[in-house]
């Protein structure tokens, strides 16, 4: 009788066990179902990382806002996605003088601002001659345009300082976007944050530093946008855009600021068909810095040595699950027109030879202080490893001592020659090998192979090539393969300088509801949201 | 009478050391950003600029003055109550503390007012049996909270509550699909004043998970505060009058012994608002609450002096504000204190 009563008991406590597990089941699945976030409105819901301080293109510079800039404005001319140049507010290919010196664009008539203007050759060149006054990036006009002419109402023309051919590019950067001279009359002179009145496929409706709507503008002289309007929201933390993405909360997720191991649960999510997922032409490089004016990594072998000792795909596999494409050329794949990457492969036989030529290996190591950023994670991942790899590889040949700094501090001492070997980052004004070439090796004064004035002090190298500023300079003055070739070749003579170890470089991506098209990136990595709308 | 100008004095004495306080706060802002490593001219133009488009830059934005300068030009136009424009933008410093003050004090508050419940609730509930299982588990939970690291806490509960169960935004303040109403800044009290009923539920349902975890997390030092003083209180002679006299327990505890040991909660709670505010900042970045403190975050990030001085002066005087608010309240309730 007690044994049964005993019985019942257990029995009554796993029945109750069991219907509270059935309640507490069935209220997580109805609450789950009912406080899923209802869709309030047709707009797509677009997700990026970073606070949005201005809409001014003068001030822009951040992707985040050069991607709303992208979406609100025009510029001259785009890059397409295969990467060729395109007109957009100009009506064909920018034609320059004979002597280079002087470049006519002619533009559309068929284009409107928001408030209702004309575009013209003379909004056109309010917009550059504004840029030129108060522009936070002008400094890359600056050295550039003498001057800017409307010499009829849809004929705009720059007059340069010297030959820039790479100037096509420049025209692309969203920074250059037109602006209303109306609707900027008061703000010529100044900052106009919260607002912008350009010419491009969506008018501002509404804006907070965390939110903007954007909608069609209907008399756009394009090609009307697929959806009916944007709400971009801009959240802080990495966990916030992933988790905002997962539980539906956003239509579109872009952002290269999400941990790594958040891209690749994205992307597998992606290879399961549970999410889209775009890449865009990888234009961000990461490059280690070695100090060229003094011993030990002043010797060219010595450099050379340990640009042979980087197992680059280890690397990327460690620190970014192979997301980060391992890179031997400071241009980006997208900009190279070609494959061949000039920078030394990882190979340790030839990597011991020279550094036993440079005599090490018997006895004597090869001290390498390597600095890191603390604040970028990967820098840290990316120290740690090769570190390591170095251990394993040639223990007896090189021994790497580790320093972490934060960035500012690191920009900040980086022209005093504080760095024996440091890993930076580096992504061009514009979508041109030269936005790469230039800021890293420019040198305006040298003696031999040291650089004594120029980007080469600044970058941290002090290092420099006879002819390899008269390579650069020359470049600007070519136009197509000739140019392209040229500056492959200022590439090549830094490869075998290398005072720089380009590391890896970063695609763009973003990732997308499954009943959206696929995010479609432009050449300059940002993504055309006029084309994103529900999959038909 | 007596009591009356004692305290009258010691508000003025009080009143009269928060533009001293101001100025030191103030001028140790001042120094500690100009030795900090780093240059706002780095953060507008880019670390690759040219050096003379830099020089142009810091000329034209004052830095290239001499420090004395800098700082008596800063504390002239502070003293003239103008907090100078962002060096990023050219935002007035002003409009920026304007726009993000309330979304903070909007948590903050919420986030005082669940703590507070929470936390005395929870210390309250452990008195019918000390050393029983209730006060344990109210010891155990005050030290918890207490001891969490914010980010930790506030990541789990926005990973949980928003991604995986999908009951609330992951971050934001207001829904996107909505326009947020115009008026004080204070998102629930505008859609309330608008009646706006679905920008107030928007906004509702973003504030919950981020004031939540700043109450919980605040909640502890509530629960030791009171479980402490309430101890202390019903072993003290009073009490034990009270007892002797034939009073039930309740009444002891209700009407004698509670109102004496909420007395020094109340001077926690004025100094929690001051780690609130640095509280605050991890919650504001998990949850992506456009507040002060994650623009405080990012000015520093970037160096911009003014707004980081201004958000840091605007921070120090609402802290001195409300410390010397509470300490008047406790003076005038508390007739046992003296001056």
């Amino acid at each position: 009788m007690a044994v049964d009563l005993k019985n019942r008991c257990v029995t009554d406590r796993r029945r109750s066990r069991l219907q509270a597990s059935v309640l507490i089941g069935f209220v997580l699945a109805f609450s789950q179902s009912a406080c899923q976030p209802k869709r309030q409105s047709e707009r797509l819901t677009v997700a990026s990382a970073g606070r949005i301080s201005s809409l001014d293109p003068a001030l822009a510079s951040t992707t985040g806002v050069l991607q709303v800039l992208s979406a609100l404005g025009d510029t001259l001319y785009i890059r397409g996605t295969k990467g060729k140049l395109q007109p957009q507010l100009a009506a064909s290919k920018p034609q320059f003088s004979d002597d280079g010196l002087s470049l006519t664009i002619p533009l559309r008539r068929d284009v409107l601002f928001h408030d209702g203007t004309r575009f013209d050759a003379k909004a056109m060149a309010f917009s550059l001659k504004r840029f030129l006054r108060i522009g936070s990036q002008r400094y890359l006009l600056n050295d550039r345009i003498a001057a800017i002419d409307a010499p009829s109402p849809f004929e705009l023309r720059l007059r340069l300082k010297q030959p820039s051919s790479s100037i096509e590019s420049l025209l692309t950067s969203p920074y250059l976007t037109p602006v209303s001279p109306k609707a900027y009359a008061d703000h010529a002179d100044r900052f106009l944050n919260d607002r912008f009145v350009g010419t491009g496929p969506y008018v501002l409706n509404s804006f907070r530093n965390t939110q903007q709507r954007l909608l069609p503008f209907r008399n756009y002289w394009g090609a009307t946008p697929k959806n009916v309007g944007l709400d971009l929201i801009n959240l802080s933390n990495s966990t916030a855009l992933f988790g905002a993405l997962i539980s539906g909360e956003v239509d579109v997720l872009l952002s290269n600021s999400i941990d790594e191991d958040q891209k690749r649960a994205l992307s597998e999510r992606a290879d399961k068909a549970l999410l889209l997922e775009s890449k865009g032409p990888a234009m961000n490089i990461t490059f280690v810095t070695l100090r060229t004016n003094s011993p030990p990594l002043q010797r060219q072998t010595v450099r050379r040595a340990l640009a042979h000792s980087l197992d680059r795909r280890l690397i990327s596999a460690r620190v970014s699950y192979t997301q980060r494409e391992p890179l031997r050329s400071l241009i980006p794949p997208s900009l190279r027109g070609g494959k061949t990457e000039p920078w030394p492969a990882y190979n340790l036989a030839t990597a011991r030879q020279l550094y036993q030529e440079a005599g090490y290996c018997t006895g004597r190591r090869l001290q390498v202080p390597f600095t890191f950023r603390t604040n970028v994670p990967s820098d840290r991942l990316m120290a740690l490893t090769w570190q390591a790899q170095l251990k394993r590889d040639l223990p007896d040949c090189v021994q790497m001592t580790l320093n972490g700094v934060e960035s500012t501090t690191v920009y900040k001492q980086l022209s005093e020659g504080s760095f024996e070997a440091v890993i930076l980052d580096w992504g061009g004004s514009y979508p041109d090998p030269e936005a790469y070439l230039s800021p890293l090796l420019s040198c305006k004064r040298s003696e031999g192979t040291i650089c004594k004035e120029g980007e080469a002090v600044d970058g941290g190298t002090f290092w420099t090539e006879p002819g390899l500023q008269a390579a650069l300079s020359r470049s600007d003055s070519l136009q197509g393969k000739a140019r392209l070739q040229e500056l492959r070749a200022v590439d090549a003579m830094a490869a075998e300088g290398a005072p720089y170890l380009p590391v890896w470089v970063v695609a763009p991506k973003a990732w997308a509801q499954l009943r959206l098209n696929p995010p479609i990136f432009n050449g300059n990595g940002l993504v055309d949201l006029a084309q994103l709308g529900e999959r038909r | 009478m007596a009591r009356g100008r004692e305290l009258f004095r010691y508000c003025a004495t009080r009143l009269a050391l928060a533009p001293l306080m101001l100025w030191l706060i103030a001028s140790l802002v001042f120094l500690l950003l100009r030795v900090a490593p780093g240059d706002p001219v780095d953060a507008v133009l880019g670390s690759r600029a040219p050096e003379a488009a830099k020089a142009a830059l810091r000329s034209s934005l004052g830095l290239d003055q001499s420090l004395w300068n800098q700082y008596f030009d800063f504390l002239s136009k502070l003293v003239h109550g103008d907090l100078g424009n962002a060096l990023i933008n050219n935002e007035s410093v002003r409009s920026i503390i304007s726009k993000t003050l309330p979304a903070s004090l909007e948590l903050g508050i919420t986030a005082l007012i669940i703590a507070a419940v929470l936390g005395l609730a929870v210390g309250f509930s452990g008195i019918a049996r000390p050393e029983g299982k209730f006060d344990f588990a109210g010891r155990f939970y005050g030290i918890g909270t207490y001891a969490l690291p914010p980010f930790w806490a506030a990541m789990l509960i926005q990973l949980v509550f928003a991604v995986m169960l999908g009951w609330l935004p992951v971050g934001g303040r207001f829904p996107p699909s909505l326009i947020p109403p115009e008026g004080s800044g204070f998102l629930i009290f505008d859609s309330v004043i608008s009646g706006n009923w679905a920008a107030l539920q928007g906004s509702v349902r973003h504030l919950v998970l981020p004031a939540c975890t700043l109450g919980l997390l605040l909640s502890g030092v509530f629960t030791n505060a009171l479980r402490l003083n309430l101890n202390r209180t019903l072993k003290s002679d009073y009490v034990e009058s009270a007892r002797s006299r034939g009073l039930s327990e309740v009444q002891v505890v209700l009407r004698h012994a509670l109102p004496n040991a909420l007395l020094p909660v109340l001077t926690i709670a004025g100094i929690t608002v001051a780690s609130l505010i640095g509280g605050a900042l991890l919650i504001e970045v998990t949850f992506s609450w456009p507040g002060i403190a994650m623009s405080l975050y990012e000015s520093i990030n970037q160096r911009d002096y003014p707004v980081v001085q201004g958000i840091v002066v605007a921070i120090a005087a609402l802290v001195v504000m409300v410390s010397v608010a509470v300490d008047l309240l406790v003076a005038v309730l508390d007739p046992r204190i003296r001056y």
